[in-house]
């Protein structure tokens, strides 16, 4: 015996609420009543599903449940994340990996677009700072050069 | 002129580490759903962090065995190198520095100077103070004196460990070294106790990085523990609790009940008095805790387990009902009451020593009667 999943252990099932796990039912609808907010200008909102105590199946479940929607986006920041709008519109799955590979968080976003895709006014000042500086630099470089070719 | 390490605020020091924004936002939301906060508190860390001063933190061990120290260092989200290289300025912990001898005796003493009244103090171990305080020493200086120095100058201090948060294995009788907690030595700063023996990684790193983050301690509980990890029991989020609910309990490690996975109470689960994270946040980066492994919770982050009777005998039949009796909040509020310490401990010691007769008289009984 080797590995954890070698250890004979029996596992109950998710207890079933009309063909849905209790806890996926329970999900779905808090995510009703958020789409509804946030449909209406309302505030936005996140479930920490690891905060849930949901099994393994019931994961499954609610994701395949909510299916995939059209828009899929890779984060490659401090590790890679993923963020995949689901079949209903503005329910976006959001799993962060560290650099290592190992999730170190699992969401749910209600949101137009997930925030962290944004791109920060701060960040957009000091990068037309930075391009500033490197065409100026490429300027003066440009114009050695021309001084060169004429002398 | 480019400023220094010290001088950087945190998004700074996070560019220089090349580390985007986005990032560190994904950085605060794990750290945020690691400690069970709710999740939109992790955008909002991330917001109030970047322009924040990284705190110094001082580290001093005493009494313990490095476990807690171990356990730090194996945190997976946030990890501890991501803390001191982005978050805090760990500027003294002789355990990690290179430092040794008066160099490192300088850097304490040059830490707790440059920023007086601002430092977090983190402690793990507990405080002899027996032999004069000559059961733990470094620099000719006792654990004592050393921590009752250090707290002058400390905004908070967080015991890591049952020993610096309750008195821990020293603190057990007979406590040969005349071992106490922090919260003994230091009244006057606030305390928080991360106990656990060692405390899970993510608990110890979650705990740091709220209090930096918001500036403030955090909800404690009656043990001054973070209630967002201490606030409900082992088995109140035991993935064997339907097991007990239905009278199902494996009766050896071995048998049939034991395969099927059923409540591990009657050999000696203490998760029904336990308050920890371990069945939420699990150790090894969320991989299993020990009753996922098979093996009952044996409490330690309750204050005195280690004098409550057997590890395997079920909760009945030890002094695990009779919670925080021997635990040093007590001892000391009875001393505050006007008991002098002396006496205190001498009953508390008695105490014990009369337990520990009366099991060797009856072994075969597992309550002992009030005499």
């Amino acid at each position: 015996m080797s590995r954890l999943s070698d250890i004979a252990v029996r596992i109950e099932g998710p207890v079933r609420l009309g063909g849905l796990g209790r806890g996926v039912a329970a999900v779905l609808s808090e995510l009703v009543g958020i789409l509804e907010r946030v449909a209406l200008g309302g505030e936005t909102a996140t479930i920490d599903l690891r905060s849930l105590p949901m099994s393994p199946d019931d994961r499954i479940e609610l994701q395949s449940t909510l299916g995939k929607g059209e828009v899929h986006a890779t984060l490659h920041a401090d590790g890679v994340s993923t963020l995949q709008e689901t079949g209903v519109s503005g329910v976006w799955w959001v799993e962060h990996r560290d650099r290592h590979g190992d999730l170190v968080a699992e969401l749910i976003e209600v949101t137009v677009i997930p925030k962290i895709l944004e791109a920060s006014t701060e960040d957009m000042a000091m990068s037309a700072c930075e391009l500033r500086t490197r065409l100026a630099t490429t300027h003066k470089a440009q114009a050695g050069m021309d001084h060169a070719t004429l002398s | 002129m480019q400023r220094s390490a010290e001088d950087l605020v945190v998004g700074e020091m996070l560019r220089r580490h090349g580390i985007s924004r986005r990032g560190f936002i994904k950085f605060c939301t794990a750290a945020a759903s690691a400690m069970a906060l709710p999740p939109w508190m992790g955008p909002a860390m991330a917001q109030q962090l970047q322009n924040a001063q990284r705190p110094s933190v001082i580290y001093l061990s005493f009494q313990e065995c490095t476990g807690c120290f171990e356990s730090f260092t194996r945190s997976f989200a946030p990890t501890m190198e991501s803390l001191i290289f982005n978050v805090i300025s760990l500027d003294y912990d002789d355990t990690l520095m290179a430092a040794a001898g008066d160099a490192a005796e300088s850097a304490l003493a040059k830490a707790m100077r440059d920023s007086f009244g601002k430092y977090v103090l983190i402690i793990d171990g507990s405080v002899p103070t027996g032999a004069g305080g000559g059961y733990c020493t470094a620099g000719g200086k006792s654990a004592v004196d050393t921590l009752r120095e250090a707290a002058k100058g400390a905004a908070a201090i967080i015991c890591v460990g049952t020993c610096s948060s309750f008195g821990g294995i020293p603190f057990a009788d007979p406590n040969p070294t005349d071992a106490w907690p922090v919260s003994s030595i230091v009244s006057d700063k606030p305390i928080i106790n991360v106990s656990g023996c060692p405390p899970i990684p993510e608990v110890i790193t979650g705990t740091l990085l709220q209090y930096v983050t918001t500036g403030k301690v955090p909800d404690l509980d009656e043990h001054l523990r973070p209630k967002a990890f201490f606030g409900t029991t082992i088995h109140d989020r035991c993935y064997r609790r339907p097991f007990y609910d239905q009278g199902k309990f494996a009766k050896t490690f071995d048998d049939e009940g034991a395969r099927n996975g059923w409540c591990l109470y009657e050999l000696g689960c203490k998760g029904p008095t336990t308050y920890n994270a371990c069945a939420t946040t699990k150790w090894n980066g969320g991989t299993s805790f020990p009753i996922e492994s098979g093996h009952g919770c044996i409490g330690c982050s309750e204050p005195g387990f280690w004098d409550k009777g057997s590890l395997y005998s079920p909760l009945s039949a030890t002094d695990w009902g009779k919670a925080g009796e021997s635990s040093p909040r007590q001892v000391l509020e009875l001393a505050a009451g006007g008991i002098l310490a002396g006496g205190v401990l001498g009953v508390a010691s008695a105490g014990s020593g009369r337990l520990r007769q009366y099991r060797s008289e009856h072994p075969l009984d597992p309550e002992p009667k009030d005499s």
